[in-house]
């Protein structure tokens, strides 16, 4: 690594990272292939059937979806940051409680409650009448507040770390000259965490457009649940290779646009100067309103689905739903989870250190086709995988290493975007005065630079293990024979309406999450570490 | 903290061998041991491996999965698949498979004695195991079972929002509009289709189970099914209002459209001699009753009665489309409901 400071001579970490980009690419280039290799006659069939309605659902639901969150964790992270009232510690990390809860739990719970002749409707029907209709979980409304529900607590938790990282003195500058509180909020606030929100509403959409568990579970027609159609329904996969490859653009797209965003609004703190915010107390009419907008969030996202999932657990487990083989896959979805969260941290780490520390077009390249996985829906990526590793790798074949192999490909962008911020917000300055000090780049490196971005790749690692227990496309297709993951077992039985059956296995993914959970917020996310580095 | 990233390493270490070392040791131990596909669902079909497992003392495998996916899965394994046999609900699917040649032909007196030929690969590569028809359910609150006396009736306006239909990707309707389209000819066919879709609406489901369930909830006033999830559905709740329609058994009709559930040895297999034993169990009365019982289906074997819950397999008739030609009427039949746009 002491060579990364020569411009000619290519240190043994860029090889490295060069290398794990290629790997990454490969599956990508692969879906590529097989769309462009495609007869002119499928392309054209798919785009008079299926394509224009596919594009338009896909959009409109990420469009609507990222909204709703970025208003919802936009404000809620505003209140638990600038105000102070009984009970916010509680609330403060209650808000992310819903990332345990995967969406097709969600999904399933009020296809259950608000579904045709379900028990909100009858007690709806009850109140207004047999005619009376509630909103269907099926319709493109039930799904984007399913989805929203699910996805709001990224940009809440990135909004309200970057706003508890915020140097107030910027603010009490604006109004001191004079400015009112809603131009500071809008000329000097926003724009101030406008790099947290963006990355917040980029791992949104980027979540919508792969998710498969909640669409296919709700019926509603998306790119990535097409392409599993496709995958799962036809001898020929040329079809679901050129669904494929519109997501990849869709995703590159919006990734490049993400990426010129948080490129255009980059801060580093320079002056000594750094407070955080005083939080204002508020009355009890002010708490019984803020209580009015946090409580109801949280019931829905979280209390009442979990409720449910114990109810039903407890009448799954008198049947004896609890057994040796339900253990087995408890163990299975926390080793594979747990594995595949460490590799892509470990792996994701040369390419977003150099990405940040030398960022030269290769380097940059190399970070940006660790992001191609992310593009990749869930069953594509696993086709790839698939075919990758009986081509080249049969022996590996059949057994984890390729399940985790789809996982690191598929959720290592999830882990840069908070592991990169954690290196960008470390100024080169303080490694190179270290330097100056005379201290070794292995030394910088533990001394200064590790110290300073742990939080980051704790919270980056936290993530991918969340988000890879709840993985169900690529584990559906690449499980090993007799390996199933909790993930699996409430799909098999939600999918098939045994909801009481799927609820131990949901339950536990959520129980398994939350210590994870906790460590993320207590870690305050990217870490308060900012006055070492001023 | 420089010891995290080591720690972490260390630890994917120590697990992984801990894993991969599982993962590979259990070959070693593999001689009385079968691992099965299974493109039908677990819960119907698990029952009876378990019995085969604690008559035959052989350790069964499985991995459930779709139809068509396994069917993937496999010719994408290759030589290199650990699945010995490979069992599911698709005449039309398993003879694809042996088109492939992932399937291996058998040679096996029990199994000629007990299936009629019609139900299985002329070579044995796959054997029918169970009987299942595509008929028509509805709800007995909203329908008379006189208004409909074909399925080609279910495309007509006055379902218009009434119909729930499987999606595309499903093999029953892959395999039912195959037989439609063998006796009645493309145009009509296509129309059947057309009505189809706009009759259905959103009322696509992935799982038939689903279907049932909304014909019994009232949201539709009839579905398309296989005929056991209706029996299915009334087991756990006898109160549901619905009920299954034979159609297209008027004078020179086309007669219910039929498929079944059969296994076929892969290739591949290393444990030829445990698949035998598999078999020569599923084909034998008694696990024919088990196997057909299970999901309320019709036993192929001529001496097993069917679940006297069902409607007598000798008040009806069968379409006389081969169920082998399933296969090669697939990809016809597919560019079909996708040049009418099906989801």
């Amino acid at each position: 690594m002491v060579t990364a400071t020569r411009f000619n001579a290519p240190s043994p970490l860029q090889w490295v990272s060069v290398i794990t980009a290629v790997f990454l690419l490969l599956p990508t280039c692969y879906i590529v292939y097989m769309a462009l290799t495609a007869a002119p006659t499928s392309w054209s069939r798919l785009w008079s059937t299926r394509i224009p309605e596919l594009l338009w659902n896909t959009l409109s639901l990420a469009a609507s979806v990222a909204f709703i969150t970025l208003i919802l964790g936009l404000s809620l992270a505003w209140i638990m940051v600038r105000y102070d009232f009984p009970g916010r510690r509680i609330w403060e990390w209650a808000l992310v409680l819903p990332l345990a809860m995967p969406t097709y739990v969600l999904a399933y719970v009020y296809a259950h409650l608000f579904g045709m002749g379900g028990p909100a409707e009858q007690w709806w029907q009850a109140l207004m009448g047999p005619e009376a209709r509630l909103v269907s979980p099926q319709s493109f409304t039930g799904v984007t507040l399913i989805m929203t529900l699910d996805t709001f607590p990224f940009v809440y938790l990135l909004a309200r770390s970057a706003l508890l990282n915020l140097n107030v003195s910027f603010e009490e500058v604006a109004r001191a000259c004079g400015v009112s509180p809603w131009t500071t909020l809008r000329r000097i606030t926003l724009p101030l965490i406008r790099p947290a929100i963006a990355a917040g509403l980029a791992l949104v959409i980027l979540y919508v457009i792969s998710d498969f568990g909640a669409v296919s579970l709700l019926r509603y027609q998306t790119l990535t649940y097409a392409v599993y159609q496709q995958m799962t329904g036809r001898y020929d996969q040329t079809a679901a290779g050129i669904l494929s490859l519109l997501l990849v653009v869709m995703a590159t797209v919006f990734l490049v646009t993400e990426r010129w965003f948080r490129r255009r609004s980059r801060f580093h703190q320079t002056s000594g100067r750094y407070r955080t915010s005083t939080r204002h107390r508020r009355g009890v009419l002010r708490t019984t309103l803020i209580m009015t907008y946090v409580v109801p969030v949280f019931g829905a996202a979280f209390g009442i689905p979990a409720a449910i999932l114990i109810y039903w657990s407890i009448a799954a487990i008198s049947q004896g739903a609890l057994d040796a083989r339900f253990f087995g896959f408890v163990w299975n979805s926390s080793v594979l989870s747990a594995l595949a969260a460490g590799g892509a941290v470990l792996i994701g780490l040369p390419l977003a250190y150099l990405a940040s520390r030398r960022p030269s077009r290769l380097n940059i390249a190399c970070l940006q086709a660790a992001y191609a996985g992310y593009a990749l829906p869930g069953p594509v990526a696993a086709l790839a995988v698939l075919v990758l590793f009986t081509q080249f790798v049969p022996v590996l074949y059949g057994s984890i290493v390729v399940l985790l192999v789809a996982y690191v490909l598929h959720f290592l962008p999830l882990g840069l975007q908070s592991m990169e911020p954690a290196l960008q917000q470390v100024t080169p300055n303080v490694e190179e005065v270290a330097r100056t000090l005379g201290c070794t780049t292995r030394h910088i490196l533990r001394r200064v630079t590790l110290p300073l971005i742990q939080n980051g790749f704790i919270a980056a690692w936290v993530l991918m293990f969340l988000q890879i227990m709840k993985e169900l496309p690529a584990t559906l297709l690449l499980r090993p024979v007799g390996f199933d993951t909790l993930a699996i077992r409430v799909w098999l039985e939600a999918s098939e309406e045994y909801y009481q059956l799927a609820a131990p296995s949901a339950l536990l993914i959520v129980f398994l999450s939350l210590p994870a959970l906790m460590l993320l917020v207590s870690k305050d996310w990217r870490g308060r570490h900012q006055e070492v580095v001023t | 903290m420089a010891s995290s990233p080591r720690a972490l390493l260390a630890l994917a270490l120590v697990l992984g061998t801990l894993i991969l070392g599982n993962a590979s040791s259990t070959p070693a131990i593999a001689a009385d041991k079968l691992i099965v596909y299974s493109g039908r669902a677990e819960r119907l079909i698990k029952p009876v491996l378990d019995e085969f497992q604690s008559k035959s003392g052989v350790q069964v495998e499985l991995l459930s999965s779709g139809t068509t996916e396994l069917v993937n899965r496999l010719q994408a394994e290759g030589d290199h698949t650990p699945a010995d046999v490979f069992l599911t609900n698709d005449a039309g699917s398993l003879e694809h498979a042996r088109e492939l040649k992932l399937l291996r032909p058998m040679n096996m007196r029990e199994v000629e004695r007990a299936i009629p030929s019609q139900f299985r690969a002329p070579d044995n590569s796959w054997i029918g195991l169970s009987g299942r028809f595509w008929i028509v359910v509805y709800n007995t609150n909203l329908v008379k079972p006189d208004q409909i006396t074909s399925l080609l009736d279910l495309a007509q306006p006055q379902w218009k929002n009434k119909l729930a239909i499987p999606n595309s990707g499903s093999e029953y309707l892959q395999a039912g509009v195959s037989v439609i389209k063998a006796t009645f000819g493309d145009e009509r066919t296509k129309q059947f289709l057309q009505g189809l879709k706009s009759n259905a609406g959103t009322q696509v489901y992935q799982k038939s189970s689903q279907i049932v369930e909304a014909v019994a909830k009232g949201q539709v006033a009839v579905g398309l099914v296989n005929h056991y999830y209706i029996y299915r559905h009334l087991a756990a709740q006898p109160t549901a209002p619905i009920a299954a329609l034979m159609t297209d058994q008027q004078e020179g009709g086309m007669g219910a459209i039929m498929n079944v559930a059969g296994i076929g040895v892969t290739r591949a297999s290393k444990h030829v001699e445990n698949a035998k034993l598999l078999i020569e169990f599923l084909v034998a009365q008694a696990g024919q009753k088990l196997f057909a019982d299970l999901d309320k289906e019709y036993p192929l074997h001529p001496d097993v009665k069917a679940d006297p819950a069902l409607i007598d397999r000798q008040s009806f008739r069968a379409a006389l489309v081969p169920l082998a030609r399933l296969a090669e009427l697939r990809e016809p039949t597919l560019t079909l409901i996708e040049q009418v746009g099906l989801r």
